[in-house]
């Protein structure tokens, strides 16, 4: 799926004024949905019952897994038209039960008191290899259908510093730093960058808390999955410009992880969003018997 | 119990109406608007009395309009699911019709796995610094008559800020901060409890920390602030009748809001809990 295909399966059908459909791309059709998917949908969702103003932060529950197969409906409450802000609450729906819930505020722009943190050191994507490119070469002698996954096109350009720790799962600090942006053209509607940025926001996130325990999604009986995930869009960005998402863990404990984002656009360093995210990081119970 | 700890644990008692229905109480003498840590607190026991035997690992909450201490709340629990690991709630608050506030929060039975955590940062001890009564005497001296009694009052939580003796010093400060905190007097051994009461506790001072860069405080002149959500991730339980050290440090303030994050340790050093807020922080605009 290229970035245009996402950008065209994100789309919502409106049902009636608060309730919208959407659908899971057919080659994107895995095991479960991915849920920066129903992220974007559901913030889609609720931008069609707000107007003129922008999303500054979400929070969101992964309740149920996602089914590919069958569409995913949207219902919004319109908790709140305010003076300055907007509040709204989506339940996705899959087969009569929830699968997810976001919550968002939109706020009218405004100006005001401007600081950040600065945007830490991290060698430069030109010098950071292709997370694809690197999936390839250490899967060159994989079954036909893993390598035709891997030469699918992608939405999200990824270089993760120091390479991705799928494929070579040696303990390292909970700190992990990767460059990002859509791959292709997403267009000039402001809502749909910050939207797709959502969306990419919840790759990779969890991999932090894993890194230190030299575990990863592909080490037998290991189960992981994310819980919640939060996000604080601090301004307006291109994302068809490289940013840095500097990602680190500041804790695992009773089978989860929990992980800070920051994403810095590479150009002026300016601190655009935050990430919050708790994960399921766990070894399955040997069976007995 | 003090008399303060008293009133907060009378106003966590929650009246059931139906089986998802609760209503809950603002004690006298609150102050004009509802202090958002009583609500989160309210709405989490609300949540809590609808799950059995699990224990609440994250909590997102919106404060949606001001609460009005005059008339009870009425908490609305939405059973999302009762899964094999976890369990899922959704709670608004609404009060004369309308929503105040929204919670949703996950509960997992407690179970051991992989661990590590940040360690805790440097700064002084809570028995070098001084109680909040002393940093308030400051204040009080030049506060208008009304205003004194409600700055002198005995708080259920005891806090000792790390700068608490340049805490009304104007000019700008570094966006961090560090506050030692605990429930005043013993709340017994009910984990709920603690974790409730350390959630009242985790929305105090947050945004104060947001602001410290700008030279602004919640008590100058025509600027406004008000907590925009919660997020809270319990990492451990804990009993809050000892201290903990909260630290803050705010990555970003942009478009008339300030984002904080708070980690919180216990005195031995353990992450118990992680904690962000964004709150809206800006002058009003001239007349």
């Amino acid at each position: 799926m290229d970035t245009q295909t996402l950008v065209e399966t994100l789309q919502l059908e409106r049902l009636e004024v608060n309730l919208f459909r959407g659908t899971t791309a057919d080659e994107e059709a895995r095991e479960r949905i991915y849920g920066g998917q129903v992220i974007a949908q559901a913030l889609l969702a609720a931008y069609e019952t707000v107007e003129d103003r922008v999303c500054h932060s979400l929070h969101c529950y992964f309740i149920r897994p996602g089914d590919p197969a069958v569409p995913i409906v949207f219902d919004v409450d319109r908790s709140r038209d305010g003076g300055s802000f907007t509040t709204r609450r989506v339940i996705a729906v899959q087969r009569g039960k929830q699968i997810f819930n976001l919550a968002a505020s939109f706020q009218v722009a405004e100006d005001g008191y401007e600081h950040q943190s600065e945007m830490p050191d991290a060698p430069r994507w030109e010098d950071v290899g292709d997370d694809t490119e690197r999936q390839r070469v250490l899967l060159k002698d994989a079954p036909p259908e893993a390598r035709a996954w891997l030469d699918r096109p992608q939405p999200i350009e990824m270089r993760t510093v120091g390479g991705r720790m799928d494929f070579t799962p040696r303990a390292r600090e909970p700190v992990q730093q990767l460059w990002f942006r859509a791959k292709d053209s997403i267009g000039s509607d402001p809502h749909m960058h910050q939207v797709i940025l959502a969306y990419a926001s919840d790759m990779s996130l969890l991999g932090t808390s894993v890194q230190p325990h030299g575990v990863s999604w592909r080490t037998p009986g290991f189960q992981s999955a994310s819980l919640d995930h939060a996000m604080w869009f601090h301004q307006a960005t291109d994302f068809n410009e490289w940013h840095l998402y500097h990602q680190e863990s500041p804790s695992a404990s009773g089978g989860r992880g929990f992980n800070l984002g920051s994403i810095y656009r590479a150009s002026d360093g300016a601190l655009v969003a935050s990430c919050a995210q708790e994960g399921l990081m766990r070894m399955r119970k040997p069976k007995v018997g | 119990m003090t008399d303060a700890v008293q009133t907060l644990v009378e106003s966590l008692q929650l009246e059931r109406l139906e089986l998802n229905l609760f209503r809950g109480f603002t004690p006298d003498g609150m102050g004009p608007r509802i202090f958002g840590g009583q609500v989160i607190s309210q709405s989490l026991l609300a949540a809590y009395e609808t799950v059995e035997e699990r224990v609440c690992h994250s909590l997102h909450c919106y404060f949606i309009r001001p609460g009005d201490p005059r008339v009870p709340i009425v908490f609305e629990v939405d059973r999302s699911r009762d899964g094999g690991s976890f369990t899922t709630r959704r709670v608004v608050a609404v009060q004369h019709g309308e929503q105040i506030f929204n919670l949703a929060a996950s509960f997992m039975a407690p179970q051991e796995g992989f661990e590590h955590q940040s360690d805790m940062p440097v700064g002084p001890h809570w028995s070098e610094l001084p109680d909040e009564a002393e940093m308030m005497a400051e204040f009080i001296k030049t506060a208008p008559e009304e205003m004194k009694k409600w700055m002198g009052r005995e708080r259920p939580i005891e806090m000792r800020a790390q700068d608490a003796r340049d805490y009304w010093r104007s000019g700008p400060k570094p966006p961090v901060s560090q506050n030692w905190f605990r429930c005043r007097t013993p709340i017994g051994d009910d984990a709920h409890m603690h974790q409730v009461i350390l959630a009242y506790a985790s929305d105090m001072n947050l945004l104060s920390t947001g602001m410290r860069p700008h030279g602004v405080h919640w008590q100058t002149p025509g600027f406004q602030s008000a907590s925009l959500d919660h997020a809270m991730w319990f990492h451990k339980a804990t009993d809050f009748n000892q201290w903990h050290l909260y630290a803050h440090d705010s990555p970003s303030a942009s478009g008339g809001r300030g984002f904080i994050r708070g980690s919180i340790y216990a005195e031995d050093g353990t992450l118990v809990a992680s904690v962000a807020q964004e709150g809206l922080m800006r002058m009003r605009a001239a007349k």
